[in-house]
């Protein structure tokens, strides 16, 4: 038995790395390709605000160029998550979930007001040294139990402090999700569909890092 | 010292370094600090890979690498945006990125040594440093003008080093005992292509880098 999935659909052998298949990292990766697909083809809305006192209103409409970033960040980012789904490998899920961070902050990095520049500043600090508790677990994992293979890594217990270390830089990776996912405007908001897809990926990282932890423990 | 004891050292001196890092990276202020910070914890993040030391890990490096490279390019750019607009720096501002002091005043002394260890080295890598050294020279301090026959005469040496290096790996297979001249053809030939090929596009920078506006 894999981690959560309960049973193995199957394994793609590619020479050291080997791919698994279970119905929990197959669910997930079709949603991350499914909700990428939807991203690239979706239109962002217009924001229509109400003037107070008058019989008016005032648009807040996004320019091209903007909106052109913004979807190829989101793009960039489905790509990310739809790889880190169904990778089998813990290095390869260390990059995959480091590029869909960048990918994140490029979502808000996108506008001009200097308050959301300065946030996405921040954010991207937090995911640069967060590198270091992400890649060295995964160093550890491959110092201590001889593979970076999550399929073998099943039959390896690796030590507590290497699961805390991941745990610390996935988290530190996706730090940039809360604050989005709280947004109560999140599909109403300047921005949107594409920052929907901060939320989307995040939440799949999160369900994928318990699967592994619950491997490597 | 036995190996895996030599490891966990190094392991442990890993996080020790990494731990003055972040303490440092919590204490400092200053936004364009924490992002040199950063880059100083990315090297601590290679370190730590490098300790595995087996072959792996040397694949493993040059990812991790790749990833600290494209952040610190990425999140400069985003500092750059941020600064630019929290002054409300105008896009049409006309300035040149290389008129620095250090880029005037650096380029001879690293250009030798660049081109001196390059030199050491032989090989692609070789090509590669001395290559940046001449680079790096050439848009920065390089005055003379490209006529056609400095340019030619470029691409023939160029040229020439190339043929030196097929010769090199043809004599590999039809003479294997002359293996030392052969390596030394293939390894001297594909230095000086890629150091040329290099300097040209030095030279060509130059131009788009050096005028002010940033483009001609």
């Amino acid at each position: 038995m894999i981690g959560l999935g309960e049973s193995l659909i199957g394994l793609i052998r590619l020479g050291d790395i080997v791919l698994y298949l279970t119905p929990t990292t197959l669910t997930l990766f079709l949603t991350a390709v499914g909700f990428t697909v939807v991203m690239a083809l979706s239109r962002p809305e217009t924001q229509v605000e109400l003037v107070f006192g008058m019989d008016g209103y005032k648009k807040s409409e996004m320019p091209m160029g903007e909106i052109k970033f913004r979807r190829y960040m989101a793009i960039v980012c489905g790509v990310a998550t739809a790889g880190a789904m169904i990778t089998g490998d813990i290095f390869d899920f260390a990059l995959f979930v480091t590029l869909a961070g960048i990918a994140d902050v490029g979502i808000v990095a996108a506008s001009k007001k200097p308050q959301v520049l300065d946030a996405a500043y921040q954010y991207g600090m937090t995911l640069m040294i967060a590198g270091l508790p992400l890649f060295g677990a995964a160093a550890l994992v491959l110092g201590t139990a001889g593979t970076l293979s999550l399929h073998e890594l099943d039959t390896i217990r690796v030590s507590g402090v290497v699961a805390v270390l991941f745990i610390l830089g996935v988290l530190g990776e996706i730090g940039v999700a809360p604050f989005y996912a709280a947004k109560a405007r999140l599909f109403r908001a300047l921005g949107a569909p594409y920052i929907i897809m901060i939320h989307v990926s995040t939440l799949l990282i999160i369900v994928r890092t318990v699967e592994i932890i619950v491997t490597l423990l | 010292m036995e190996i895996g004891a030599l490891f966990q050292t190094a392991i442990v001196i890993g996080f020790a370094s990494a731990f003055i890092a972040f303490l440092g990276f919590v204490l400092e202020r200053d936004d364009v600090h924490k992002l040199v910070l950063t880059d100083l914890i990315e090297v601590l993040t290679l370190m730590i890979v490098a300790c595995v030391g087996t072959d792996l890990a040397e694949c493993l490096i040059l990812p991790a690498l790749v990833v600290g490279v494209a952040e610190v390019l990425a999140f400069s750019e985003l500092a750059v945006a941020k600064e630019k607009t929290r002054l409300g720096f105008e896009e049409k501002t006309q300035q040149s990125p290389l008129n620095i002091e250090v880029l005037r005043t650096s380029p001879n002394l690293i250009a030798i040594i660049l081109i001196l260890y390059g030199a050491v080295l032989t090989g692609f890598t070789g090509g590669a440093v001395a290559g940046l050294g001449m680079l790096y020279y050439l848009v920065c301090r390089w005055e003379g003008d490209i006529t056609k026959s400095f340019w030619e005469g470029v691409g023939a040496v160029s040229g020439v080093a190339w043929c030196l290096w097929i010769l090199g790996f043809l004599l590999f297979f039809i003479v294997p005992d002359l293996w030392l001249l052969a390596l030394f053809l293939a390894g001297g030939g594909i230095l000086v292509k890629v150091t040329s090929k290099m300097g040209l596009i030095g030279i060509e920078g130059k131009r788009s880098f050096r005028s002010p506006g940033g483009k001609t």
